[in-house]
């Protein structure tokens, strides 16, 4: 195992990209920060003379602040799509609000003998916008615009889930890797924006206005300098977009192994895995680091690229079992093996597909699988006594779970019970050995490295080999929580770059070496 | 001059606020607007610079339709007074001063001298207030300020909102005071709405009184007082109404009832005096019966002098011609109700 490396050692290492990040993540905030006080302010204004409109123009923007961040990124993608265009709209829709309220009540709460007096001396309009309704408004207008910078610094990490870049990469990427390095390098100088901004725009309140009146024209121009921000780091690029999750970002057996292995030098954009498929989908994206058995793989017409030089582990499924369980039910092994070796990669994908993107119920997806394969027969009722199944929350598991479940029934006296939805690893091994459950569909992949954490050496010398993998993986489970594995399902649900097939055709690649190549010439 | 004819207001649900005033003040006159609150005379006020637009009749400016000229530029031409002051807080006492002038493009030496003159007519010292914000100021000074403000660009019409109603009494008696001896305001067309009766008495060259938006009745103070046009005027001066008597009433108007003046001549004053009395600042014939009042019932020798004469008054003697003048004004004529 590596030595922990220490947050400064991070942050040295990843001075670089934090740069990027940072500069994109000011950039994101002060671009939509910009056009928020460019709309937001002369319709805060406007309504203080048209108060009719006043109610449904705070209405409507008071809604679109009620509108969860993530949703509303969501929101967004069907209309523009994903990177920084989405993102920006989005953050300035949520900075809306604080400038025209306060654009508006800042107005207001001018002294009406004031305003009287101006009008009564022969102020225009105009004169008595910029003369005295301004300038007094000054101060809760700044505070609206500080409310909005602060808010926007937040939601910002979240465009990293759309692949438009900002701190977020990090924050997100540390939360899937469980590196605290990591998540701190991203939440620590968002937070530290977030505070400096505050303070700036808190000094700003107090200057008297009139004394720097002339300081305050800088103020638009600040804004543009740092909006332009956003647009330094990608000047740089290649003619194929990736777009990776933030975990996949992090991992050796990701992004970082296929730049040491393969020498894969692509534009990247970091992207959450929920919208990463649809938008190779829709030519957003070329390349994505997709789960191979994911239904969606089929949905949009997505193919695998042959991992050539083995970087991803493998991840063959297998049901693993308590050996008290199988001591009391020795029947068990021979039914629980009955689906070894009969589902490979596309027919896990297109069960997935059935389940995630028809929106087919997992227990009669599983009852159609068993039947075609004359696996399945009618429940016995038996009262010989009871095992429960568990499944994680993913695709995977619930269809296996039922698949396990009828066959136990079908097959022996046992009643089987279905306990899915246990949420991730931990959960669900935790359930198995306190005997909360009595077993589960799990990976080799993360048997190796999440459950035995297996030290670099052990796992450089299997990693190539799925029967090493196994048989390691099933050995120190034996030895070490009494846990059976039994005979691998047959797919294997591993990392895997994928692109359109029509253009993975066109542009003739069917491997990651392949890409590698195509990359370089182009 | 402004001249009001027939002018009415309505609210947008027809409701009258103002209706069918008609009134007339010429230069170097003050007209007083009185009443209680919702009588209209705020609104009969804020029309004239076109705050409020009227619904109908006609209102004149120095002979100007006030509806033929941009509101601006009326607005520019005339003082406007507010009983919040209404200073900018985000200017000095100088820049407040300067608003109309840098609206009407004086050049700046012109508005730093205006500035300078007006805050020592108003008693500010240029040295210590000139940079100073409002809130630095007591009330009394921004009201001050305010005042310099209207009368900075030197407008023949001045129009006063209340404009030391947000005083307390004692620094409102000052401020009353010093705007009286104002020179500049002399030569003005003034008018000031207040429902403070004293206040009327003191600043009113005229007083229009109005209530639920129609004039009960314009005249001067002593007119109103003594031939009050309905029973509404006469009862609204029902309190203090011996004060206020004595001060609307001139040594001059009860002259015909100060016995023995005939034979008192000028220069025969000092031969006449014992020793024991002390020698108060004489009256004349322009002074109120208020002011003679308070020197006879201090125990000062109080001597009037008329441009025919010269009378000398003890308290008996002075209230004693009030009350003939009473009794002789009950029969008199009254002033027409509008």
């Amino acid at each position: 195992m590596e030595e922990q490396q220490s947050f400064i050692e991070f942050v040295q290492q990843q001075s670089g990209k934090l740069l990027e990040q940072t500069l994109q993540h000011i950039g994101l905030t002060f671009i939509s920060l910009l056009l928020a006080v460019l709309i937001g302010v002369p319709l805060g204004i406007l309504i203080t003379r048209r108060k009719k409109l006043a109610g449904t123009v705070l209405g409507v923007a008071g809604v679109l602040q009620t509108i969860p961040s993530i949703a509303l990124l969501g929101f967004m993608i069907p209309l523009l799509g994903i990177g920084a265009q989405p993102a920006i709209v989005a953050l300035f829709l949520y900075a809306l609000l604080p400038i025209i309220r306060n654009t508006y009540t800042g107005i207001q709460q001018v002294n009406p003998t004031v305003t009287d007096a101006a009008i009564g001396m022969g102020m225009s309009k105009q004169q008595l916008l910029f003369k005295v309704q301004l300038p007094l408004a000054m101060p809760v207008l700044l505070a609206g615009i500080r409310t909005a910078t602060v808010i926007n610094v937040g939601v910002a990490t979240l465009a990293a889930y759309i692949a438009a870049g900002g701190l977020g990469e990090f924050i997100f990427g540390g939360i899937a890797l469980n590196n605290t390095n990591m998540i701190l390098a991203g939440a620590v100088p968002a937070a530290l924006l977030a505070i400096i901004f505050d303070w700036i725009l808190s000094r700003m309140q107090r200057l008297n206005l009139r004394k720097v009146k002339k300081s305050l024209y800088i103020f638009p121009f600040l804004l543009l300098i740092l909006s332009s921000f956003y647009l330094l780091p990608t000047v740089y690029g290649t003619q194929l977009v990736a777009g990776f999750t933030p975990e996949f970002m992090g991992r050796k057996d990701g992004n970082l192994g296929l730049k040491k292995i393969y020498g894969l030098k692509i534009r990247t954009v970091v992207i959450s895995d929920m919208i990463m498929y649809k938008a190779a989908y829709e030519k957003k994206l070329d390349v994505i680091s997709g789960s191979s058995t994911d239904g969606r793989v089929k949905a949009y017409d997505l193919i695998v690229l042959k991992d050539d030089k083995h970087i991803f582990p493998p991840y063959y499924a297998a049901p693993i079992v308590r050996q008290e369980t199988l001591d009391k039910y020795p029947e068990l092994t021979s039914v629980l093996n009955k689906l070894s070796g009969i589902i490979n990669d596309s027919i896990m994908t297109e069960l997935n597909y059935r389940v995630d993107y028809l929106k087919q119920d997992p227990a009669v997806v599983a009852k159609d699988f068993l039947v075609a394969s004359h696996l399945w027969q009618p429940e016995k009722h038996g009262t010989k006594g009871s095992i429960r199944i568990g499944a994680k929350i993913f695709g995977d598991g619930y269809i296996l779970a039922n698949m396990y479940k009828m066959l136990v029934n079908g097959y022996t006296d046992i009643e089987a019970i279905t306990k899915t939805g246990l949420g991730g690893t931990k959960i669900c091994f935790e359930a198995l050995t306190n005997g909360q459950i009595d077993l589960y569909p799990e990976y080799t992949g993360t048997g190796l490295l999440v459950l035995l954490q297996a030290g670099q050496p052990v796992v450089d010398s299997l990693i190539g080999d799925n029967q090493k993998v196994y048989d390691y993986v099933a050995g120190e489970f034996t030895r070490r929580f009494n846990i059976r594995w039994l005979a691998p399902i047959g797919f294997n649900n591993t990392y895997a770059l994928m692109m359109r097939r029509q253009q993975a055709v066109t542009l003739n690649i069917t491997s990651i070496s392949d890409l590698t190549k195509y990359l370089v010439h182009h | 001059m402004i001249r009001l004819e027939n002018v009415s207001k309505s609210f947008t649900n027809g409701k009258p606020v103002v209706s069918n005033v008609s009134f007339e003040v010429n230069t170097g006159e003050t007209m007083v607007l009185l009443g209680t609150s919702g009588s209209g005379k705020t609104t009969t006020l804020r029309m004239i610079n076109r705050l409020t637009d009227s619904s109908s009749g006609n209102i004149y400016v120095n002979g100007t339709p006030v509806t033929t000229q941009q509101p601006e530029t009326l607005r520019r031409g005339i003082g406007y007074v507010l009983q919040d002051n209404g200073l900018f807080p985000h200017y000095t006492v100088a820049e407040n001063i300067a608003i109309i002038p840098e609206l009407l493009q004086w050049d700046k030496k012109r508005i730093i001298d205006r500035t300078a003159i007006l805050m020592e007519k108003l008693h500010l010292p240029v040295s210590e207030y000139l940079h100073a914000y409002p809130q630095q100021l007591s009330g009394g000074q921004q009201q001050r300020v305010g005042l310099a403000r209207a009368l900075a660009a030197d407008p023949p019409v001045l129009l006063m909102d209340e404009p030391f109603g947000a005083l307390d009494p004692v620094t409102r008696a000052s401020v009353r005071k010093e705007f009286r001896s104002l020179d500049e305001v002399h030569s003005k067309t003034v008018i000031i709405v207040t429902h403070d009766v004293q206040e009327a008495f003191e600043l009113g060259t005229y007083i229009c009184l109005m209530d639920k938006g129609i004039v009960q009745q314009i005249g001067t103070p002593a007119e109103l007082l003594f031939a009050p046009a309905n029973d509404f005027v006469h009862s609204f001066f029902h309190e203090q109404r011996l004060l206020l008597e004595l001060k609307a009433l001139k040594l001059a108007d009860i002259r015909p009832w100060l016995t023995g003046t005939d034979q008192l001549k000028n220069g025969v004053i000092e031969s006449n005096l014992t020793p024991e009395f002390k020698i108060a600042v004489p009256l004349n014939g322009g002074n109120s019966c208020w002011e003679a009042l308070e020197q006879t019932t201090a125990g000062e020798m109080t001597i009037v002098q008329f441009d025919n004469g010269i009378a000398e008054l003890n308290t008996n003697a002075l209230m004693d011609a009030v009350k003939q003048y009473k009794q002789t004004r009950v029969h008199g004529r009254t002033t027409e109700l509008h």
